[in-house]
């Protein structure tokens, strides 16, 4: 970052910030969204459900600790830009191998620094979510906007098989194996299949075109949907793969993108949030325990489903186990008679609090159960 | 943003110490606009009252940033509490600016109190009273630059630039380049040098 280059920031209204380029100079158009995190930037920017999404950090000073070569948690940075306030001129971390905007350049995502993200936020707080461009490449605001408004907005995007695994890999269980897991790849991170290998759990991961007969093939005792970018409603793949898996009574735990294609199978509909849930400290009520953890989050969908009572679908009773204190939203689904359960948010963390890990004990406590019920494998 | 070694530090006597110099004055009050807008639904239905002298130029800087940063105009007025003071017949009750209030008064909207420096409070127990001659606001709200502790009465801000820990015989003398040479906080140390508060 030798070369300062000025960078422009224009929302789809028409809204214009002026800042500085930060990562690579060019051009970009994503989703601007806000998260809240104060910590774990690099889990951020390597999460593949903020994909086609211009994140802007609401903590002003980020970059701090640099990037090390343990935190990723996928292959490649995943956002469409990045917005900063105050990038850390120089990293200052024990594990930190380099410094944040070299990474962002030479992943080749252009950011922004230098530019009121108080104002920005609480625009998009007010507004909603909307598409934005960053360019430091000289382009006028003008232009930008209209390609901004030529770019196809989140609501309708079918991004699943833009993030998911080209081939299969397998996550070994740490110490002796219980039990395989097939994951349906929509954009996962690492830290779940780690969460699952530290409970004696191999996980398969393979490509969200797979079909169940391929998930099964491996062995496994249970199905798990990822966590990813994209609308639910397109999702219509995975959503017949889960309404099968019911059918068939084989355990299944979902995350995120997951849990709305659960609730989808159900029957449940998907709507959009206003400016979703990202951060690291959001209060969810446990409903079967009545504790509140607070948890990760990164959703600007949700699952529309009764919060007061069960609900009666094709697959038995379904309750709402979990709920955002925040606003109500819907943060996980629980089929009592079905071993079906998933969470809107985030238990693996990464980054986070490690509130929700208890959820990857229910799961395998889950598959634990039908097995012995040997209501499990088909 | 370093803090200054405040009262044992010699230079803090006499010239006194600069807490906060010109852009770190920018910088709090583009927060303070920020807070006001995140407080108030986006300045709505929203007054800011000065109270002379420099809580008028800071009430008009407060407007300029929320016009900046949300498009919104908040009407910007002055509220004289010279009449009000508690302490009128303890020193010249002279009023620098007299009582401007904007198009539409005060009735039903809320209120906010602009001033530079929160000590006693009985400047701010001084405006109520100002106000409640005037009309009958939805709510009030006080806004300062500095609250540097030692209140006398129960009174305390909604939003507050910045905290600064003081003793009784230090002063807090704030500069705004409106009315002043420049823009600084500045703390002496016991010898009271006039404005101060």
């Amino acid at each position: 970052m030798s070369v300062t280059h000025e960078a422009i920031l224009v929302l789809e209204d028409g809204r214009t910030f002026v800042g500085e380029a930060y990562g690579a100079v060019g051009e970009t158009v994503g989703e601007a969204v806000f998260t809240t995190a104060m910590t774990g930037y690099q889990e951020t920017l390597t999460d593949p459900s903020y994909h086609r999404q211009v994140v802007v950090q609401t903590a002003p000073h980020v970059g701090n600790t640099g990037v090390n070569g343990e935190d990723d948690e996928s292959d490649q940075f995943w956002v469409a830009g990045y917005v900063v306030r105050d990038p850390s001129p120089r990293a200052a971390n024990w594990r930190s191998t380099g410094e944040l905007g070299d990474r962002l350049a030479a992943e080749g995502v252009v950011g922004i620094s230098g530019i009121d993200t108080r104002a920005l936020t609480r625009h998009l707080r007010e507004r909603g979510a909307m598409r934005a461009g960053v360019a430091s490449n000289g382009t006028d605001a003008a232009s930008l906007r209209e390609r901004v408004l030529a770019a196809a907005p989140m609501a309708g995007a079918d991004l699943s098989a833009e993030v998911s695994t080209a081939a299969a890999y397998t996550v070994a269980a740490q110490g002796t194996h219980r039990y395989t897991v097939a994951a349906l790849d929509l954009g996962i991170k690492r830290n779940v299949t780690r969460r699952l290998a530290a409970r004696g759990v191999t996980t398969h991961v393979l490509p969200a075109s797979s079909t169940l007969d391929g998930l099964l093939a491996v062995g496994a005792d249970a199905v798990f949907l990822s966590p990813g970018p994209g609308d639910p409603a397109t999702a219509d793949g995975p959503v017949a793969l889960a309404t099968e898996v019911l059918r068939r009574g084989i355990p299944l735990f979902g995350i995120c993108f997951g849990s709305q294609i659960l609730g989808r199978a159900l029957g449940f509909g998907t709507y959009k949030l206003g400016y979703g849930h990202r951060g690291v400290n959001q209060p969810v009520l446990d409903r079967t325990t009545g504790k509140v953890e607070v948890t990760s989050h990164n959703h600007g969908f949700a699952v529309d489903a009764p919060t007061d009572a069960a609900a009666d679908t094709a697959f038995g009773r379904v309750e709402v186990s979990h709920v955002c204190l925040n606003d109500g939203v819907v943060e996980g689904l629980r089929a009592l008679d079905a071993p079906a359960f998933t969470v809107q948010y985030h238990p693996e963390a990464a980054a986070g609090p490690r509130d929700a890990d208890y959820l990857f004990d229910r799961f395998r406590d889950l598959i634990e159960g039908a097995g012995t019920k040997g209501a499990g494998n088909a | 943003m370093a803090y200054p070694e405040l009262a044992r530090d010699p230079a803090a006597r006499g010239a006194g110490k600069v807490i906060l110099a010109a852009p770190e004055i920018q910088r709090v009050v583009d927060r303070l606009a920020h807070q006001i807008l995140e407080k108030t639904a986006g300045a709505r239905d929203t007054v800011l009252l000065g109270i002379p002298t420099r809580g008028v130029p800071l009430a008009r800087r407060l407007a300029g940033r929320i016009h900046a940063f949300e498009g919104v105009r908040v009407p910007v007025g002055v509220l004289d509490v010279t009449a009000c003071r508690d302490d009128r017949g303890l020193r010249a009750a002279t009023s620098a600016l007299p009582t401007d209030l904007p198009p539409g008064g005060v009735d039903g909207r809320r209120l906010i109190l602009v001033d530079d420096v929160l000590c006693s409070g009985r400047t701010a127990r001084a405006a109520l009273d100002a106000l409640a001659q005037l009309g009958r606001p939805a709510s009030v709200q006080l806004a300062v630059l500095v609250d540097r502790g030692h209140r006398e009465l129960p009174i305390r801000a909604d939003y507050v630039g910045k905290n600064i820990p003081t003793a009784l015989r230090e002063t807090v003398r704030v500069s705004l380049v409106e009315v002043d040479p420049r823009d600084e906080v500045r703390l002496h140390g016991d010898t009271p040098q006039g404005g101060e508060q």
